[in-house]
């Protein structure tokens, strides 16, 4: 498989930043109330990251190692301010929808991480491709937590009423997402030992 | 040593190259964001008013903005100026002192383009202020006139949320009972906090009057589903006229009822909605004197 396209699927499955490499959890808890919510911070860290991972790429040879971490921080607030700014002049009621989660994201660990272990180390292009595939993951993991705590939480997909009723409010609670996050990893767990049949190690968390 | 002074370059550099491409970005897109914002503004103060999509405004309805400035240094101390508009098209500050007493009215001269923009309009107002004296601009109220009569006022609100400052509007009528509640500005956080922006709950504030609003608490108690239905536009419509009413009757006299998961959120907007017509009330009262006893040919 050529390289890009397995960095792409890398951070879809294998390396899901919520699922396996268990971070960025408090957006994963906090947001995923509504299938919504999800879907804007997922496009948003897409954005930020893929930006992010690219200027480390280009730069990293003009970056000293002994101060990457304060460089790659301001990087990142860079790109969310840039995106702040641009956006309401673009689009202003797709702004309005994304400026809660657009701020929120200068302090993820999921971007800051895969600027230190990929960006810093590799070129552009798989920088982009690497950026871009754990964007989408970390879409794919809001959506999914996003949808089963909206569905059985308030009976509504993405604000259209298809259960009719309130099966179990608990889920759109904080402690709902502990609940949706633990069975989707566990679920991801077992898949992975059935297939190599070795126990999976625990996961970094932050 | 030859290693901090290396490192220290570098970063300086990288904050510095950093700044200068969003200075650019500020410069690029500031004009047009301000613009969008007075237009969302203007839109947000209209529909509070009952106008938007499917109810075009009526060409009649004035919105006369009143601007109030805190004015430091005169020979009476601080004062407070309230810029009103004229019935001859041109505006005057009408001062009045701390405890509300009536002092001069100040003639400003300027044409209604230049005041509705903020930069020029503090030029304009520090222009006709004596040398002494410094006005700093505090902010600013609108009253809604259509076709002579009063349709009410919109005001503006701060109030310490859960994360920073919420900024609201509140329409309320001719005799200060509550007609709408907008959100403009929160960063409270989604899924939680950021409900306050959601219909069903600013709705409830509707037709909450002065007396009613004096002792409005918020209740950590679920919203009663009937009333839920008719604080959503969208279900409302569903429902007859008739229902929606008496509903609505039934329960104006309830208390605000807390978000899921956000009790703090809803307090602050209440007690923001509370404070803002509270002080409105006073001050609209005192402005209201001091334009009687000075005379001043208010346009509204």
């Amino acid at each position: 498989m050529n390289r890009n396209v397995k960095l792409l699927w890398n951070g879809l499955i294998p390396e899901n930043p919520i699922f396996r490499l268990a971070l960025s959890m408090c957006p994963a808890v906090a947001v995923t109330t509504s299938v919504k919510n999800g879907l804007m911070l997922g496009l948003a860290v897409i954005f930020v990251q893929v930006f992010s991972s690219c200027t480390v790429a280009i730069f990293r040879g003009f970056i000293h190692p002994r101060i990457r971490i304060p460089a790659y921080v301001i990087v990142i607030a860079l790109w969310v301010s840039v995106i702040d700014m641009v956006l309401p002049v673009i689009n202003y009621s797709v702004y309005k929808e994304v400026a809660l989660f657009v701020k929120l994201i200068v302090v993820f660990a999921i971007i800051i991480s895969r600027l230190e272990l990929f960006a810093s180390k590799e070129p552009l292009i798989p920088s982009f491709f690497d950026g871009l595939g754990m964007g989408v993951g970390f879409l794919f993991g809001l959506v999914v937590i996003g949808s089963i705590r909206e569905l059985s939480g308030t009976g509504m997909l993405y604000g259209h009423d298809i259960l009719g009723f309130k099966p179990l409010l608990v889920m759109i609670l904080p402690a709902g997402g502990f609940f949706v996050i633990g069975f989707i990893m566990a679920l991801f767990n077992y898949v992975e030992y059935k297939l190599t049949g070795k126990m999976p190690a625990s996961g970094g968390g932050h | 040593m030859k290693d901090i002074i290396k490192i220290t370059l570098s970063l300086t550099g990288v904050c510095i190259g950093a700044a200068v491409i969003l200075g650019l970005v500020f410069t690029q897109t500031e004009a047009a964001r301000k613009h969008i914002e007075e237009k969302q503004k203007e839109e947000t103060i209209q529909g509070l008013l009952g106008f938007g999509p499917g109810k075009e405004k009526s060409s009649d309805l004035k919105i006369h903005p009143v601007h109030r400035y805190i004015l430091t240094g005169t020979e009476a101390g601080t004062q407070l100026g309230y810029v009103v508009p004229t019935k001859e098209g041109k505006f005057a500050m009408v001062c009045v002192d701390l405890s509300g007493k009536p002092m001069k009215v100040i003639p400003i001269e300027a044409n209604p383009t230049e005041m509705a923009e903020a930069g020029s309009r503090d030029a304009a107002v520090s222009k006709a202020m004596p040398k002494a004296v410094h006005a700093q601009y505090a902010e600013s109220f609108y009253v809604a006139d259509s076709g002579g009569k009063r349709l009410g006022y919109v005001l503006p609100g701060i109030t310490q949320g859960f994360k920073t400052f919420v900024k609201m509007m509140v329409s309320i009528d001719p005799k200060f009972t509550v007609t709408g509640v907008a959100i403009t500005e929160s960063e409270e956080d989604p899924g939680l906090g950021a409900e306050i922006q959601q219909d069903y709950f600013r709705n409830q504030f509707i037709g909450k009057t002065v007396d009613m609003l004096k002792s409005l608490v918020v209740v950590k108690k679920p919203l009663p589903a009937d009333y839920l239905n008719v604080l959503e536009p969208a279900k409302a419509a569903k429902l007859p006229a008739e229902q929606v009413k008496e509903i609505k009757k039934e329960h104006v006299k309830d208390n605000i009822y807390a978000l899921t998961g956000a009790t703090i959120s809803s307090r602050a907007v209440t007690r923001g909605v509370k404070d803002t017509v509270k002080k409105f009330t006073y001050r609209f009262d005192i402005l209201k004197k001091a334009v009687e006893q000075e005379k001043v040919q208010v346009a509204f």
